[in-house]
C-alpha cells in the first residue's frame, strides 16, 4: 500500500461489527486483583468491539491484516534500529504487509527533526535493505509515515510530549490509538522507558480505544537476578501478554521450518526419542569477533550472548514435545517443559561438561585477524569466553541419557548455524563385507546460511558387490521456493503488529534459561583464571571442546 | 534405433552428444565452454533426437549415465554436470510450435527452482499416418557458484497420425513415477473428450489461462468447472491467479472496522473489461476475468445464483453460455442472492487499448441501516487503486503498488501449491454456475481431432 490517503473528509462513529463468542478465560487467566479485573473487563469490551473478520481475507497471502498502528522506535539512531528494524519495516511497507494507516515514530536523543530523520533513515536503508536498489515509489510513501521525536529517556516531560504526540498521530493518521513499543535501546534503558510509559498510561489499552504492546530486545537480563527483576518491572506496568520479548532466532524461517518438520510430517516424530537418536548437536558459529562491541561484550560473553537465548531457544525447539495448538501459549509451555527439565549443573559437572574459550589471532577467511584482548574497548587480560561448548541433558521420558551437545563462539572458521540430529547405527552390520563403512544416519537442519535440511543414508554404491556408502538427499530453500524467504525480524515485527507471540519468549523461560547458565558463569566465577587465549581465530574452538565429544567416542561434524 | 542429427546446433548429430556451448575437445569426447556457466542462467547441455518411445527412454537414461559429462572449462576439467534433479514431471500440450517454444521458455526460468522432467507435447497431420518426433534435451543451471549444478530435462514430443489422438498413452511411459504430474495447457483444452481425460488420468494438476479462451471463454470455464466433481485434479487458471492483487485490494477495504459491517449488505457488483471491439459483435471478447471478480466475491460471501447471466436488457434472453447469444456491448447481468437479499451484477464492456478481456473496474455498492457504501477498485500497471464514499461522501482514497504478475511468477505458484486450493475451487465452482446450466452440446467433436493439434 503505498500511495498516501487523502484526508477524510469528514469523521463519522465507527459501526459496530456484530460480535461472536468469546471464549470463556481459563483458569490461569482469571484475574487476581482489582487491575487485573479492570483490565481483564475492557480487554472484554474492547474485544466485543472488534471480533467479526474479514471473509474476503480468506486464502490470500495474509488471512488477516495489522491494525492501522503508530510502531514507537526507542533507540532509533542507533545499530539495531538502522541495520534491522528500519530495512524489515522497509521492506514490509514495500510488500503491501503493513496497514496503511501506519507510522514509525523514531524516538531518541539526537535532534532531528522529521525530514532530517527520514534522510537518515533513508541512508540506513540504502545500506541495510535486503532489496536493492530501493523502490522509490514505495520509499516516497514509506518516508511520508516516517517521524520522529527527540526524547531523554528519562526525562519526565518529554513522555508527555510524547503522549500528545502520539494522540495527534491518531487523529491525524487514522492510527486508531494502537501502538507497538520497540525497544530497541542499551538493555539499561529498559526498566526506565517501560516505567515511564506507565507512568504517563501509554500502556493503557483502553485510553483511545486502542491495543499496546512492547518489544523488548535481548539481553533480557544479565542473570537470573536480574532478569527476574527486569520482569517484574516491566510486568509493573504491562501484562504478560503485552510483552514481546525477541529473539530473532525463532523468526529465522528454517527455525519455523523445523517446528512444520518435526509436527507436519508422521515419519520422523516416531523417531524422535532416545531410541533412535545417538545425540545432537547444535552450533552457532560466528566469523566475525566483536566489532565494534568490544565493551558490550566484556560484559556479556558466549555464554550471555548466544547460550542464555539462541542456543537454549534452539535446543527446546529441538526437545520439545508436540503442543496441542500452534498458539502462543501451548508452544511456550511445552518449550518451557525443556528447560525446565535440563538440570542445573553442580561445579564438578560444570567442569567436566562445559568449555570456555577465547580466541587469540589467526587467520579467518584470509584475512589477518585480531585476538580478542587486542580489540577496542576489550581488556588486556580479559577473561570473557568467546566460545562456548556444553554438554546438557533434558531428564524426561523421551530424551534421558541423549547428549545435547551445544556449541557457539566468535572467530571461527564460518559462520554458520546447524542442528544436527545423529541416529543411532543399525543394531546389526547386515553388509560387513562392505569396503567402506557407512555413517549412521543423519539429518542437519542447516538454520543459516543455505537454509535447509539434509538427510544422510547408505546407498549401494552401484556395481556387482555389495558396497555401501553414504550418499545425502538435500533440501534447500533457495532451490525449492520461488520467493525470498522474509528477515526474521520482519516475521517477529508482523507477529508482533497481529498480536501474535508464538515466536517470543515468555518471562518465565527467559528466567528458566537464566537458571541454566548461572551455575555456569558462577562456577567459572570460583575457578582459577583461565588460560585464555586458547584458540586461534578461524579455528573451530579450543581443543577441549573436541575433548568433550571424544571422551563420549564421538566428534563434532565438520560444517 | 534411428537417429538423426538435431536440428541446427552446434553439433554434428550423433546420439546422445554433449552440445553445450562451445567447441568439443580433440579426441576426448568433452565439451570445451566458451564461457563457463554464470549462476542462475540454464545452458543446454545435452540434445539429441529419437522416434519412438523406447529410444526416448534409452535416451533419457543415457544422458545420466554418460559417464563423459565433466565438461571443461578453459582447457581443464570443471564441474561435473550434475545428476538429474527433478521434482515433477510437467506436460505442456501445446497446440502451435510458437506456443511450446514460449512455454519452454517460462519453464526453463524455473530449472534452478523447480527441476523436472517436462514434456512439450502437440499433434500434428491428423489424417497422416502415425509417427513420433522426440527432440530431447537437458538443460542445466548454477543455483549459485559454489553448487552442483541441478539439471532438468526438456522433450519435445510431436506426434503425428492416428497417435495424436492417444496423447496419454504417449506420456504415460516417460513420466518420473512417483513425482507429481503437472499438465499445463496454455491453448484451449478440448475438455470433455475422451482423449484430454486420458491424458489428465495420469495428472495430478491442470494449469490452464481462462483469458485466452476464444469468444467469450464461458462455456469453456463451465466444462473446466465440471473436472471439480469429475476427477481429483487440482486446477488453477492463471486468469483467476492473476487477479490476486485485485483481491488484496478489495478485502482491503474491509479490513476497516467500520466498513466491514456493509460486506454482508452488497447490493450490486459492476465489473467493467476493456475490448477491442467497437460493434459488440456476441462473444467477440474473453469475459472469464472480469467473471471470476464476481465468483471470487460471490462464493467468499456465501451468495447463490439467483438468475445467471445474461445479455443485459433489451437484448435477447439467452444464457451467457449458449452458443448464440448477441449484444454483448451492453454487457451481461446476472442476479445473486444474499439471504434474503438481491445483488444485481453488471459485466460490461468498454472500448479499451487494454488487451482484451481486462478488468478495469470493480465496484461494489452496499446498503446498511440508511446508509450507501460503494467501492471502486481499478487497476494499472504496476498498481491497483481504490476508493471508497459513504453517502457519497469520498473517505477513502488509496493506492496500492502491486504490478502485474509474469507467467513465470504464475507458474511457480501453480507448481509451489500443494493440492486443492479451496478458494479457487468455489470460484471456479460459482463461475459455473454465473454461466448458467450447460445448454446445448456446444464443444464440436470432429472425429479425428487431435487434442494438441493446430487449429
Amino acid at each position: 500500500m503505498t500511495a498516501p490517503t487523502k484526508p477524510r473528509t469528514r469523521s463519522r462513529p465507527e459501526a459496530q461489527p456484530d460480535a461472536i463468542p468469546q471464549p470463556a478465560p481459563r483458569a490461569k487467566d482469571v484475574p487476581r486483583t482489582m487491575k487485573d479485573l479492570r483490565i481483564a473487563r475492557e480487554g472484554r469490551r474492547k474485544a466485543a468491539g472488534r471480533t467479526l473478520e474479514n471473509p474476503l481475507r480468506e486464502g490470500l497471502r495474509l488471512e488477516r491484516v495489522p491494525d492501522p498502528c503508530v510502531l514507537v522506535l526507542f533507540g532509533s539512531t542507533g545499530d539495531l534500529a538502522h541495520r534491522k528494524v528500519v530495512p524489515a519495516l522497509y521492506q514490509l511497507w514495500r510488500t503491501n504487509l503493513l496497514p496503511h494507516e501506519f507510522v514509525l515514530l523514531g524516538i531518541g536523543r539526537r535532534p532531528f527533526d522529521d525530514e532530517s530523520f527520514r534522510k537518515e533513515l533513508r541512508g540506513a536503508l540504502e545500506k541495510y535493505s535486503r532489496v536493492l536498489p530501493l523502490d522509490e515509489p514505495a520509499w516516497r510513501t514509506f518516508k511520508d509515515r516516517i517521524c520522529y521525536q527527540k526524547l531523554d529517556f528519562d526525562d519526565d516531560a518529554a513522555y508527555e510530549s510524547l503522549s500528545g504526540r502520539l494522540d495527534e498521530l491518531d487523529h491525524d493518521r487514522g492510527t486508531r490509538g494502537n501502538r507497538l513499543y520497540y525497544l530497541a535501546t542499551q538493555p539499561s534503558a529498559f526498566s526506565e522507558i517501560v516505567g515511564q510509559l506507565g507512568r504517563v498510561g501509554l500502556d493503557h489499552e483502553v485510553h483511545g480505544g486502542g491495543w499496546r504492546r512492547v518489544i523488548i530486545e535481548k539481553p533480557f537480563g544479565h542473570d537470573l537476578e536480574s532478569a527476574h527483576r527486569l520482569n517484574k518491572e516491566v510486568g509493573r506496568v504491562f501484562r504478560e501478554s503485552q510483552v514481546y520479548r525477541i529473539d530473532h532466532y525463532l523468526g529465522k524461517e528454517t527455525v519455523r521450518n523445523l517446528l512444520v518438520f518435526r509436527f507436519a510430517n508422521g515419519i520422523f516424530e516416531p523417531i524422535w526419542n532416545r531410541r533412535h537418536i545417538d545425540h545432537i548437536q547444535i552450533t552457532v558459529a560466528e566469523s566475525i569477533g566483536v566489532e565494534n562491541r568490544g565493551a558490550f561484550y566484556e560484559e556479556t560473553g558466549a555464554s550471555r550472548d548466544f547460550l542464555q537465548n539462541h542456543l537454549l531457544q534452539l535446543m527446546s525447539l529441538v526437545a520439545m514435545e508436540p503442543p496441542a495448538t500452534f498458539a502462543a501459549d501451548p508452544l511456550r509451555d511445552e518449550k518451557l517443559k525443556v528447560l525446565r527439565a535440563i538440570a542445573e549443573k553442580s561445579r564438578s559437572e560444570v567442569a567436566q561438561d562445559v568449555v570456555r574459550g577465547q580466541y587469540g589471532s589467526g587467520w579467518v577467511a584470509g584475512e589477518p585477524v585480531k585476538g580478542y584482548r587486542e580489540e577496542p574497548e576489550v581488556d588486556p587480560q580479559s577473561e570473557t569466553e568467546t566460545f562456548i561448548a556444553a554438554r546438557l541433558f533434558v531428564d524426561d521420558w523421551r530424551w534421558s541419557d541423549v547428549p545435547f551437545y551445544l556449541r557457539t563462539g566468535k572467530r571461527l572458521p564460518k559462520r554458520a548455524t546447524e542442528i544436527a540430529v545423529q541416529f543411532k547405527e543399525v543394531p546389526h552390520k547386515l553388509f560387513r563385507e562392505s569396503a567402506t563403512d557407512p555413517d549412521p544416519n543423519l539429518l542437519a537442519i542447516r538454520i543459516q546460511p543455505d537454509e535447509g535440511i539434509m538427510l544422510r543414508f547408505g546407498a549401494k554404491i552401484p556395481g556387482l558387490g555389495i558396497d555401501v556408502r553414504s550418499v545425502t538427499m538435500d533440501f534447500t530453500y533457495g532451490s525449492t521456493f520461488a520467493v525470498d524467504s522474509p528477515d526474521a525480524y520482519e516475521t517477529l515485527i508482523l507477529d508482533a503488529l497481529l498480536g501474535d507471540a508464538s515466536l517470543f519468549t515468555r518471562a518465565d523461560e527467559v528466567e528458566q534459561a537464566w537458571g541454566i547458565v548461572d551455575p555456569i558463569i558462577d562456577a567459572w566465577a570460583d575457578a582459577p583464571a583461565p588460560e585464555f587465549p586458547n584458540y586461534d581465530a578461524g579455528s573451530w574452538g579450543p581443543d577441549a571442546a573436541d575433548e568433550l565429544l571424544g571422551r563420549d567416542g564421538r566428534r563434532w561434524r565438520r560444517i | 534405433m534411428t537417429v538423426e542429427g538435431p536440428s541446427g546446433g552446434n553439433g554434428t548429430g550423433k546420439v546422445g552428444e554433449i552440445l553445450a556451448v562451445g567447441s568439443r575437445a580433440p579426441g576426448s569426447g568433452r565439451v570445451q565452454l566458451d564461457v563457463p556457466a554464470k549462476p542462475g542462467e540454464p545452458t543446454l547441455r545435452w540434445r539429441s533426437r529419437v522416434h519412438t518411445i523406447p529410444e526416448i527412454e534409452q535416451e533419457l537414461a543415457r544422458i545420466w549415465a554418460e559417464p563423459n559429462l565433466e565438461t571443461m572449462v578453459e582447457g581443464e576439467p570443471g564441474r561435473h554436470v550434475a545428476a538429474r534433479t527433478s521434482v515433477m514431471n510437467l506436460v505442456v500440450v501445446a497446440r502451435r510450435p510458437e506456443v511450446g517454444e514460449r512455454c519452454a521458455a517460462t519453464i526453463q526460468l524455473l530449472t534452478g527452482r523447480h527441476p523436472s522432467r517436462t514434456m512439450i507435447v502437440s499433434a500434428a497431420d491428423p489424417d497422416g499416418p502415425s509417427w513420433l518426433d522426440a527432440q530431447i534435451q537437458a538443460h542445466c543451471v548454477l543455483p549459485r557458484d559454489d553448487a552442483p549444478e541441478i539439471c532438468a530435462e526438456l522433450i519435445y514430443l510431436t506426434v503425428g497420425g492416428e497417435s495424436g489422438r492417444h496423447l496419454g498413452a504417449i506420456v504415460a511411459p516417460l513420466l518420473i513415477h512417483d513425482l507429481p504430474v503437472t499438465v499445463w495447457w496454455p491453448d484451449e483444452p478440448p475438455f470433455g473428450r475422451p482423449q484430454v481425460l486420458e491424458l489428465l488420468s495420469n495428472a495430478d494438476r491442470l494449469v490452464v489461462d481462462g483469458s485466452g479462451w476464444s469468444e467469450d471463454g464461458l462455456k469453456r470455464l463451465r466444462k473446466l468447472a465440471g473436472l471439480l466433481d469429475t476427477t481429483t485434479l487440482s486446477i488453477r487458471d492463471f486468469a483467476l491467479v492473476r487477479q490476486s492483487r485485485w483481491r488484496e485490494a478489495i478485502a482491503s477495504i474491509f479490513d476497516m472496522p467500520e466498513f466491514l459491517p456493509y460486506l454482508t449488505s452488497i447490493r450490486r457488483i459492476a465489473v467493467t473489461y476493456g475490448t477491442h471491439d467497437e460493434s459488440g459483435t456476441p462473444g467477440s471478447t474473453n469475459v472469464v476475468k472480469p467473471v471470476y471478480h464476481v465468483a471470487w466475491l460471490a462464493s467468499r460471501l456465501g451468495m447463490r445464483v439467483h438468475k445467471p447471466l445474461a445479455l443485459a436488457e433489451d437484448g435477447p434472453r439467452r444464457h451467457a453460455g449458449s452458443s448464440a447469444h448477441s449484444g454483448m456491448s451492453r454487457g451481461l447481468t446476472a442476479t445473486l442472492a444474499n439471504g434474503r437479499s438481491e445483488v444485481a451484477v453488471v459485466v460490461r464492456p468498454v472500448h479499451s487499448e487494454m488487451p482484451s478481456g481486462t478488468t478495469l473496474r470493480v465496484e461494489l455498492k452496499a446498503e446498511r441501516r440508511g446508509s450507501e457504501l460503494r467501492a471502486d477498485v481499478t487497476a494499472e500497471k504496476e498498481s491497483v487503486h481504490v476508493r471508497v464514499w459513504l453517502d457519497g461522501v469520498e473517505e477513502l482514497d488509496r493506492g496500492f503498488l502491486a504490478p502485474r504478475r509474469t507467467d513465470v511468477d504464475l507458474l511457480a505458484e501453480a507448481i509451489e501449491s500443494g493440492g486443492r486450493d479451496p478458494i479457487a475451487d468455489d470460484a471456479l465452482r460459482m463461475a459455473a454456475a454465473l454461466v448458467g446450466p450447460d445448454g446445448a452440446d456446444d464443444e464440436p467433436r470432429p472425429q479425428a481431432a487431435s487434442i494438441g493439434a493446430s487449429a
